[in-house]
Parts: C-alpha cells; sequence; structure tokens
C-alpha cells in the first residue's frame, strides 16, 4: 500500500533519528489502535486520553481519524399479532469507530491502553513492522 | 500494511499481530485488561506476545501447573485446595476461583445477626449461659475487678439461651425456706378470709400459743411469747418470736436435723437477732428457773406467783376472756336465712308496646293492596274497544301495522307528544301576556321543546330499528306464509 510504503519509510528515518539520540534502543512498530464503541462520549474521551498519553510520552502519534459511524437499523412491527393498522418500530444501533496511530514500541503502546479505558470502548491493537 | 512481497495472485505476507483488550478472566475488576491475539499470522511481535492465548491466569501457580499439566499437582497447590475445602483429585481448582473485589469484600464481611435465634435444642440437652462464669487462676486472688470472665472472653455474645433453669422455678426454690411458717397465709394475702381473721388474730395465735404453752413450755415461757406477740400484732412477721421458738426447740429437743432444715433455711446466716437474744437475757434475769409447777395466767391474776409487769398480768387475764368470746362467736355463727328471690314473670297484659310496628290489621285474605307502579303504563292493558263492534273479543291480542304487531301491548311513545301538543297552546297563552322576559323563556322552551321531540323521535326511528332487526326472522315466516296464503300484494318486508 502505498500509504504504507510512506509510513515505513517516515518510521524508518524516525527511528534512525531516535537511535542517533540514543534515547530508545527499542525496535519500534507502527501500532494501530481501533477503538469502537456505541457510547460516543465515551468514545472520545478514550481517544482524547490516548492521543493525550503518547503525546506525552513523545510518540508520533496521527491523531484520531474518525471511521463514519455505522448504524444498524432494524425495523420491526409494533404489534405481537398481525392485527391492527400496521405500524413499525424503528431502532438502530450505532457503532462509531476511531482509528489512532502510533509508532513506539508495543510495551510504551500497553502502558498507555492498561491505564485509560472506560467501559463499552472495545480496543483492538494491530502491530507491523516499521 | 507490509511491503509487497508476493505476487498478484496470492496472499500479501501479513506481517501483523492483532491484539484485542479483554478483560481479565476471573478478575474481580473489570479494568483488568489483558491483550489476546486475534489473528493467525505468524508475525511475532516479543512485547505482546509473552502472555499465553489460552490461560490468561498468570500467576506463579499458573506457571508452575502448566509444566505439571499431566502429572501431580504441586504439594502448595495441593495444600491450598484442601484448605478451601476442595478435593484432592488431582485437578486444579484454584484455576476456578474468582478474585473478590475490594469495595464487595467489605461490603460483604460478616455483621452478626441481631435478631437470629439459636436453632433449638433437642429435648434431652439443656444449655447453660456461661458467659459469667469466673475462672480465676487460684481461688486466692479472686480480684472482683481484674479477672475477667474467662470463660467469655474470646467468645461472641449468645443471645437468647434458652434457660436451663426456669427462673419462676428458682425464685420459688429460693423463697419457700424462708416462708415456711406462714407460707399459707402469705399466698393467700389478699384473701378477705385471712383478713378478716386478721383482726381478731392476736387472740387466736395466742391461743395457738397458749396450747403450745400448755403442752410443751413453761408458763413464763409462754406469757413471754404472749408478750412479744403483743407487741407485733401482725402475725405474720414474727421473726423474734420465731427465733424464739426455734431456741426452745433446739433446747427441749436438740435434734440437729431439724434445726438444718429449719434455720439453714429460713435464714443465710444462722444468728439470733439481738432483741431475741436480749429478750431472753430478760428472761433469764428476771425468773432465772424454769419451775416445774405448771402455771397458768390465772395463777397470776390470783396474785400466787410474780409477774414481771401489772400490764402482763391484765393481759394474760384478758386473753381467756377475748379466747372465749372469740370462740363463742364463731362457733355459733347463725345460719343465714335464705331470702327467697321472687322473680316475677311479665304478664301478657302489662306488657304495651312502644311503638306500632304493623301497618295495619288486615289481613291479605280480604284485603288485596295495589301495587304500585310506573304511571302511563298500565292504562292500556285491556285492547281498544271501537264502538260499535259487536263482540267485544277482549281476549284476542289485535296485530296492527306493517309487521304485524301487537300495538296495544307496546311500550308507549307518544303519550308525551301528546301532552306536549296540548300544552303548547296554553304556553303561547301566557307568552301572549307575559312580554319581553317570559317571550325569551318561551323561545328558549320552544327551542328545548323542539329539541325533545327531535330526540323523542330518533329514539323512536331507533326503537323502530332495533325492533325490525329484532322481528327480523318473524316477518320473514310471515312473508313467506304471505306469499303462499294471502295476496300477492302484501309486502311485509
Amino acid at each position: 500500500m502505498a500509504a504504507a510504503a510512506l509510513y515505513g519509510a517516515g518510521g524508518a528515518m524516525k527511528g534512525g533519528k531516535l537511535g542517533m539520540e540514543g534515547a530508545v534502543d527499542m525496535q519500534l512498530n507502527r501500532i494501530r489502535i481501533t477503538l469502537s464503541s456505541k457510547n460516543v462520549k465515551n468514545l472520545e474521551k478514550v481517544c482524547a486520553d490516548l492521543v493525550k498519553g503518547a503525546k506525552a510520552k513523545e510518540l508520533r502519534v496521527k491523531g484520531p481519524v474518525r471511521i463514519p459511524t455505522k448504524v444498524l437499523h432494524i425495523t420491526t412491527r409494533k404489534s405481537p399479532c398481525g392485527e391492527g393498522t400496521n405500524t413499525w418500530d424503528r431502532f438502530e444501533f450505532r457503532i462509531h469507530k476511531r482509528v489512532i496511530d502510533l509508532i513506539s514500541s508495543p510495551e510504551v503502546v500497553k502502558q498507555i491502553t492498561s491505564i485509560t479505558i472506560e467501559p463499552g470502548v472495545e480496543v483492538e491493537v494491530t502491530i507491523a513492522d516499521v | 500494511m507490509a511491503g509487497r512481497g508476493a505476487g498478484g495472485g496470492g496472499r500479501k505476507t501479513r506481517n501483523f499481530a492483532t491484539f484485542r483488550l479483554f478483560p481479565r478472566a476471573g478478575a474481580a475488576d473489570p479494568n483488568d485488561r489483558v491483550f489476546v491475539r486475534v489473528d493467525n499470522n505468524d508475525y511475532n511481535v516479543p512485547g505482546f506476545a509473552d502472555e499465553d492465548p489460552f490461560d490468561s491466569n498468570f500467576t506463579a501457580d499458573a506457571a508452575d501447573l502448566h509444566s505439571f499439566a499431566s502429572g501431580p499437582l504441586p504439594e502448595h497447590v495441593r495444600r491450598e485446595i484442601l484448605e478451601l475445602g476442595l478435593p484432592d483429585d488431582g485437578y486444579n481448582y484454584l484455576s476456578h476461583l474468582r478474585e473478590l473485589r475490594p469495595a464487595a469484600s467489605a461490603a460483604s464481611s460478616f455483621v452478626p445477626n441481631s435478631t437470629a435465634r439459636p436453632e433449638p435444642l433437642p429435648l434431652d440437652v439443656k444449655a447453660y449461659d456461661a458467659s459469667r462464669v469466673r475462672v480465676a487462676p487460684s481461688a486466692d486472688d479472686l480480684d472482683e475487678g481484674k479477672t475477667m470472665c474467662k470463660v467469655a472472653a474470646k467468645t461472641a455474645p449468645l443471645r437468647r439461651v434458652q434457660r436451663a433453669l426456669d427462673p419462676d422455678v428458682a425464685r420459688l426454690l429460693d423463697e419457700s425456706d424462708f416462708s415456711h411458717g406462714g407460707s399459707e397465709d402469705e399466698g393467700l394475702e389478699e384473701d378477705f378470709v385471712i383478713m378478716a381473721n386478721q383482726a381478731e388474730g392476736d387472740d387466736e395465735v395466742e391461743e395457738e400459743e397458749e396450747e403450745l404453752g400448755n403442752g410443751i413450755f413453761s408458763d413464763v415461757e409462754e406469757e413471754k411469747e404472749e408478750e412479744e406477740f403483743e407487741d407485733e400484732p401482725k402475725p405474720r412477721v414474727r421473726r423474734l418470736l420465731d427465733e424464739q421458738f426455734d431456741l426452745l426447740a433446739l433446747e427441749e429437743y436438740g435434734d440437729s436435723d431439724d434445726d438444718d432444715d429449719d434455720r439453714g433455711g429460713r435464714d443465710g446466716d444462722y444468728e439470733l437477732p439481738s432483741e431475741a437474744i436480749e429478750e431472753l437475757k430478760l428472761f433469764c434475769d428476771q425468773n432465772g428457773c424454769v419451775d416445774e409447777d405448771y402455771r397458768t395466767p390465772a395463777d397470776f391474776v390470783r396474785g400466787r406467783l410474780e409477774s414481771t409487769t401489772a400490764d402482763e398480768v391484765d393481759e394474760s387475764a384478758n386473753v381467756i376472756q377475748k379466747c372465749a368470746e372469740y370462740a363463742e362467736r364463731y362457733l355459733n355463727e347463725p345460719a343465714e336465712e335464705k331470702e327467697t328471690v321472687l322473680v316475677s314473670e311479665s304478664s301478657d297484659e302489662s306488657e304495651v308496646w312502644d311503638c306500632e310496628t304493623i301497618v295495619s290489621t288486615y289481613s291479605n285474605l280480604d284485603n288485596h293492596p295495589g301495587k304500585i307502579e310506573t304511571p302511563g303504563n298500565r292504562r292500556k292493558r285491556l285492547p281498544r274497544v271501537f264502538p260499535g263492534e259487536t263482540a267485544t273479543t277482549n281476549d284476542l291480542i289485535k296485530l296492527h301495522g306493517k309487521e304485524k304487531l301487537p300495538v296495544d301491548y307496546l311500550p308507549q311513545r307518544k303519550r308525551n307528544g301528546e301532552k306536549e301538543k296540548k300544552v303548547k297552546p296554553a304556553e303561547a297563552f301566557n307568552a301572549e301576556k307575559v312580554k319581553k322576559e317570559v317571550h325569551k323563556e318561551t323561545k328558549e322552551e320552544k327551542k328545548a321543546r323542539k329539541a325533545a321531540v327531535k330526540e323523542e323521535k330518533r329514539e323512536a326511528r331507533k326503537a323502530k330499528k332495533e325492533l325490525k332487526g329484532l322481528y327480523k326472522s318473524e316477518t320473514q315466516k310471515a312473508q313467506k306464509v304471505a306469499a303462499v296464503t294471502g295476496p300477492s300484494s302484501i309486502r311485509l318486508m
């Protein structure tokens, strides 16, 4: 993927820089954190915390990318039997998704994610080579 | 994400690992999460992949257990399992343990149940509350303040111990020792018989004492007792006398068993009250020896023997008299005449009714009172008799109209309408007389009247329709019949 290649280049560069500085010697990975939830408020809070934490550790962070929310519709007849005017209930179920990209070592990420978690927010971490 | 290494047909090499954050299994805290791998790629992440995806229990025991998967469990594990009360069958039950939440443990700590009653004991078991038992190291240093009730030092207070000794029984047992002499009287304190007797009780008891004295004691002794008794009019509280009696009994008979029974029971410590001792001393001083002669109070009166005081002599002299009187009075009780109580039965003539409850004295055999009915319905029960009809067939029900209904017997409806019509011209008359106000009223009344009429008509239509519906089947039958029998022009439906 072109984006990945770009990423790779950027990452390598960064890695080299860091190596020169001698600050970090552990390997860096590209880490993608996917947060999904039904609850926007909690989700946003978790996103903000993660970004804040990552920035505090001076990692490269690609800010929360908001994937379009998926709305699952459930339309059912209101009546338990078939009688009566055909009224329908329209229920919906919204799933919000945010993606945060980091470049850091896995341990750091583990630390960050362990601190800030609200209930109802699902966290998925994908780690790849830099 | 990774570089494109593979060809067009095959899948790109997947050089990534995906982890998901799950709550730790068996953890109390929902925030206790672990990363669990959710993909099957070959990519290894050293940092994240430390945990075994199949077992998230990351204790040292777990680490050991994995090595002992098939063999026997390590000793400390087995011990712990046994401590918990679980069976030692080679299975590691510790993996199923759940941590208690810190908040939950504080909340769920046990509080003694204040309303719980202990289990009812079986019948052959009695429980004693031993919390008050003092267990001293040695009998000598029983310091009241220091030695606590050792038995109950480390026990939880037990409530509602069913007492082995019934308290009432215990009380009775204690009391019975004190009050042997006048126990019967004490029990019947409220008894009027006792109270009545108490008025003359002095003489009676003295009589008793006298009797006793005759048999057993010397005169002087008897005198002494009487004197004592005079001082204390109540026969019940005769402590001094009791003591004297006891002393004498001991002297005369000297039976140790009796002493124990009587005295040991009555008082805690056997010691004569000081008064008794003094009196005895007085007695000893005054009269000293007990002569062999038998002496009666009469002797004192006659002055044969010395007496301690003149009063005594008088009292003792009176005693006999009093006793005699008393005896007389109570021996010859007059029999109560039975009062004849006359119960008069009420005679019939004297009975007077306080209110009339009958409506009339007429009997229904002769009297047929009429029944109150709603007005207007009963008048047309009889069929209309047209003038000119020769044969008045009163028992035939005439059917009129299209539906052939018994018109005479239908519920009346035109009544009100007729009334209204009659009333109308009268009202008009009135309206002409009076001017504006009445005019308005009549207008309103007219409106109301018209509305009423309309309503009536509406009701009539409704009723007609209803009736028609009711009798539809009948009309069908009638039509059939009419179609066959009657002229062809008849249309009933």
